[in-house]
């Protein structure tokens, strides 16, 4: 059964070298990430030899891998048929045999040999003589199997709840803490750490908690052996054995009941109150009723607000941690924010997908699409405006300027609706189909639409901080003047400019839109947006 | 029954006809459906190639033919969900592509592949569908709580339509194409993959829709449903109608699927390549 299974994931993976070329590139960029990660981990690990904090760092590295392989596959689970115990749950197969046959198929492939090569730097950085180098390797390959052992054992156990809608739901919001993660380490950690903010010592301490958990059993061991403590290292080298097979023992019991249990795709959600709000506004009231329901039950529409949050604060950055902190970068944020929300919402039929039809079987003249755009932008600058404009405060405050809050407010006002009206004209004029991204709540244009997204990407983004450039100038003449003439004229200035902006969007957009309506339709009949 | 030579001629008589409108003789009724030299080519693949068909108001017509012929193609060019290459499409004699805002306004559309607003429970969806329609708002909901309880969804309307089966899907479809009441309704496969409850509820509303005089056209490939409630068939193959009238006419004394075997082309295989199925064989 180990080699059956072993031989049908080297066959996949062998496969997609000779499918589609959007698979193939798929494949060879995953591994060419695989080699980097498998180099790269093992020159950093290898890197501490020396350092007096090499155990505390290599218990970090070695924890990040854990919580990778505990993240990943349940993010990846709806694309990755392995993961999902129901795919074999039809064959004739006994639990013992199926599940050592899914463990060497965990362990077989690209992405598992670069974790052995890549902690396998720890023979360099931190074992020290023949015992060390033996102990470091059996601790390696107990690290791997603990990982592969604990990843298994949750998404088995998980595998009913991920398989339904609400699991899904709740795999697409991983992605928001993990976006933050990746831009608190691309824009935080570097300035920090060229500022001195950040050092090896920044670690002490983490030893004193992290050395109980089995990646910290795992480091320690190594260290001990190194410094002649064999009975220690193979006492903690059990230790982490025997978790390593809880683990398994939870997984295989978790297998078997998974592989006779029903699924849990028939549980559904009532909604409370079923009735759409914005009774008496008209068409406008009806798509923005149905719009603002979908802001706050679709995870993908939540993932975008969040995101905004973090690129608005991320752009910030170096304003609110590093010694310069020039107001500028804030009204910068105040820009980015704002484009944004136009950003994540040009292409709406792609994005809506096959369900536009009962939208473009309505919806004809040109006053219809009108109402149709407007009402969007009007959900989307209700919750928009106040969040841009309440992270740009709160950046201001971690500043210590609070005063560029209320200087980046009539920015968002204005960048705002150059931003919804561009989203609207692009979405006319350069509509695309969409796929769902493996493992992510994100529809991305489909093969061949690419230059269509990166061209309404920075357009809206040019276009975005080029209209708000007069509002700009306006903030940096007014900066001598008192608050209340900021807040008293600057802003309902902006507000309107950014009304009037967002109506020639809308206007532009419908008259652009009327005459291609079945375009716009066959573009998101093609979407496969769930 | 008009065979493929009369839609020929049907054509070649409808040459200089007025933009937009298709000349009739004075005091002939108005079909509820009338399509002439409607054509779709994707590449080299011309996958509606000149149909020609006319419904009368009142009708319930089906749509018949294989995979591939080009029935979703040609449902999707009658609603204006698709733009053909050439011919006109009338509904109720108002032309669905020089005059969408009227022609969509008498027309009810429930796609093959049914995607509604997954996060809209159903009576939200409904409620939707009549406001997007212009319905008053207390209509829409009015309407909506009816149209539910008729499609035996009232137990599911405050469920989102995400967690609804393929069966209830259709259903919520079908709601949401009949909610402004139209008098046109056009449906492509409307009973795939519903169970025979459901199938039994829609096949009951449309017939009750058709008895206040309003036309349903519908595609499918289930010869015995079109058989037992069509009183109207086309057969379309690669793109052309083959064969359209009543569903006496097209049948011609035999079953409709003998009739649509005939005419379609029996497909040719090879049982010996297969002789090791079955109970008997190791």
């Amino acid at each position: 059964m180990a080699r059956l299974l072993v031989q049908l994931k080297l066959r996949l993976l062998l496969n997609a070298l000779h499918s589609s070329r959007t698979a193939k590139i798929s494949f060879i960029v995953s591994t060419t990430f695989a080699v980097l990660l498998a180099i790269g981990t093992f020159l950093v690990l290898a890197s501490f030899r020396g350092k007096s904090t090499s155990v505390d760092l290599t218990a970090v590295i070695f924890t990040v891998f854990a919580f990778g392989w505990l993240i990943m596959p349940i993010m990846v689970f709806s694309v990755d048929a392995t993961l999902d115990p129901a795919t074999l749950a039809l064959y004739p197969l006994r639990t013992r045999p199926l599940a050592t046959g899914l463990l060497a198929a965990s362990a077989t492939g690209a992405w598992p040999l670069a974790n052995v090569i890549g902690l396998l730097g720890v023979t360099v950085g931190l074992a020290s003589g023949a015992l060390g180098v033996i102990v470091a390797v059996v601790a390696v390959a107990l690290q791997v199997l603990f990982c592969i052992a604990l990843s298994r054992f949750v998404t088995t156990s998980l595998a009913g709840l991920l398989r339904s809608r609400r699991g899904r739901d709740l795999a697409a919001f991983l992605i928001i803490p993990l976006f933050a993660l990746y831009e608190f380490f691309a824009q935080v950690v570097p300035k920090a750490t060229a500022e001195g903010k950040i050092t090896a010592a920044s670690f002490t301490g983490f030893d004193s908690w992290m050395r109980w958990l089995p990646p910290g059993l795992a480091a320690h061991a190594i260290q001990d052996a190194s410094a002649g403590h064999i009975g220690l290292a193979l006492a903690r080298l059990a230790a982490l054995a025997a978790v390593v097979i809880v683990f398994v023992w939870l997984w295989v019991r978790s297998l078997s009941r998974a592989l006779v249990t029903s699924d849990t795709s028939t549980q559904s959600a009532r909604v409370h109150g079923a009735k759409l709000p914005l009774a008496r506004s008209g068409l406008r009231g009806a798509v923005a009723a149905r719009f603002w329901v979908y802001q706050r039950r679709e995870p993908l529409s939540l993932v975008f607000w969040a995101m905004i949050a973090v690129i608005t604060a991320a752009v910030s950055a170096s304003s609110v941690f590093g010694h310069n902190r020039h107001p500028g970068v804030i009204i910068a944020s105040a820009i980015f924010g704002a484009a944004f929300v136009g950003i994540f919402h040009v292409n709406s039929a792609g994005l809506t997908g096959p369900a536009f039809y009962l939208e473009a079987t309505a919806l004809s003249r040109s006053r219809d699409l009108r109402a149709y755009f407007a009402g969007q932008n009007l959900v989307l600058a209700v919750i928009g405006a106040p969040l841009v404009v309440a992270v740009c405060f709160a950046l201001a405050a971690a500043a210590g300027r609070p005063g560029v809050g209320v200087e980046a407010a009539p920015v968002v006002l204005a960048a705002l609706g150059a931003a919804l009206g561009l989203s609207n004209l692009f979405t006319a004029v350069l509509p695309y189909p969409t796929v769902k991204r493996a493992g992510t709540p994100f529809l991305v244009a489909a093969p061949g639409y690419g230059g269509y997204r990166i061209g309404a990407v920075l357009a809206t983004l040019a276009g975005t901080a080029v209209a708000a450039a007069p509002v700009i100038i306006g903030v940096v003449l007014a900066a001598s003047d008192s608050l209340a003439v900021r807040i008293g004229v600057l802003l309902p200035c902006a507000a309107i400019y950014g009304f009037l902006l967002a109506l020639a969007g809308v206007r532009l957009a419908s008259a652009a839109a009327v005459g291609k309506l079945p375009e716009l339709c066959q573009v998101a009949m093609r979407s496969a947006v769930s | 029954m008009n065979t493929p030579a009369d839609g020929a001629r049907a054509t070649d008589s409808l040459e200089g006809l007025a933009y937009g409108r298709v000349n009739r003789p004075a005091g002939a009724p108005v079909p509820a459906i009338a399509v002439h030299g409607l054509r779709k080519r994707f590449g080299d693949k011309e996958a509606v190639a000149g149909i020609d068909l006319d419904i009368a108001a009142g009708s319930l017509a089906g749509l018949v033919g294989p995979n591939g012929a080009g029935k979703t193609t040609s449902l999707s060019m009658m609603t204006g969900l698709l733009r053909p290459d050439d011919g006109r499409v009338e509904v109720n004699g108002l032309n669905v592509w020089t005059d969408p805002p009227a022609a969509k306004a008498v027309m009810g559309v429930v796609p093959a592949e049914v995607r509604l607003f997954e996060r809209l429970s159903g009576a939200e969806l409904l409620e939707y569908a009549g406001r997007l329609r212009g319905l008053p708002t207390d209509e829409a909901r009015s309407r909506a709580v009816q149209l539910l309880d008729v499609l035996d969804l009232s137990g599911d309307a405050n469920r989102l339509v995400a967690d609804y089966s393929t069966g209830m899907r259709k259903k919520a479809a079908l709601g949401c194409a009949l909610i402004h009441n139209p008098s046109v309704l056009f449906l492509d496969e409307p009973l795939e993959g519903v169970d025979p409850v459901s199938a039994d509820v829609i096949r009951r509303l449309l017939t009750r829709f058709v008895g206040s005089g309003s036309t349903v056209l519908f595609s499918s490939h289930v010869m015995e449903l079109v058989e037992q409630v069509c009183d109207h068939v086309s057969i379309i193959d690669k793109g052309k109608i083959v064969a359209t009238g009543t569903t006496d006419e097209v049948r011609g004394g035999k079953s409709l699927q003998r009739a649509f075997i005939d005419l379609v082309g029996p497909r040719a295989t090879d049982e010996e390549v297969l002789s090791w199925l079955g109970s008997s064989s190791s």
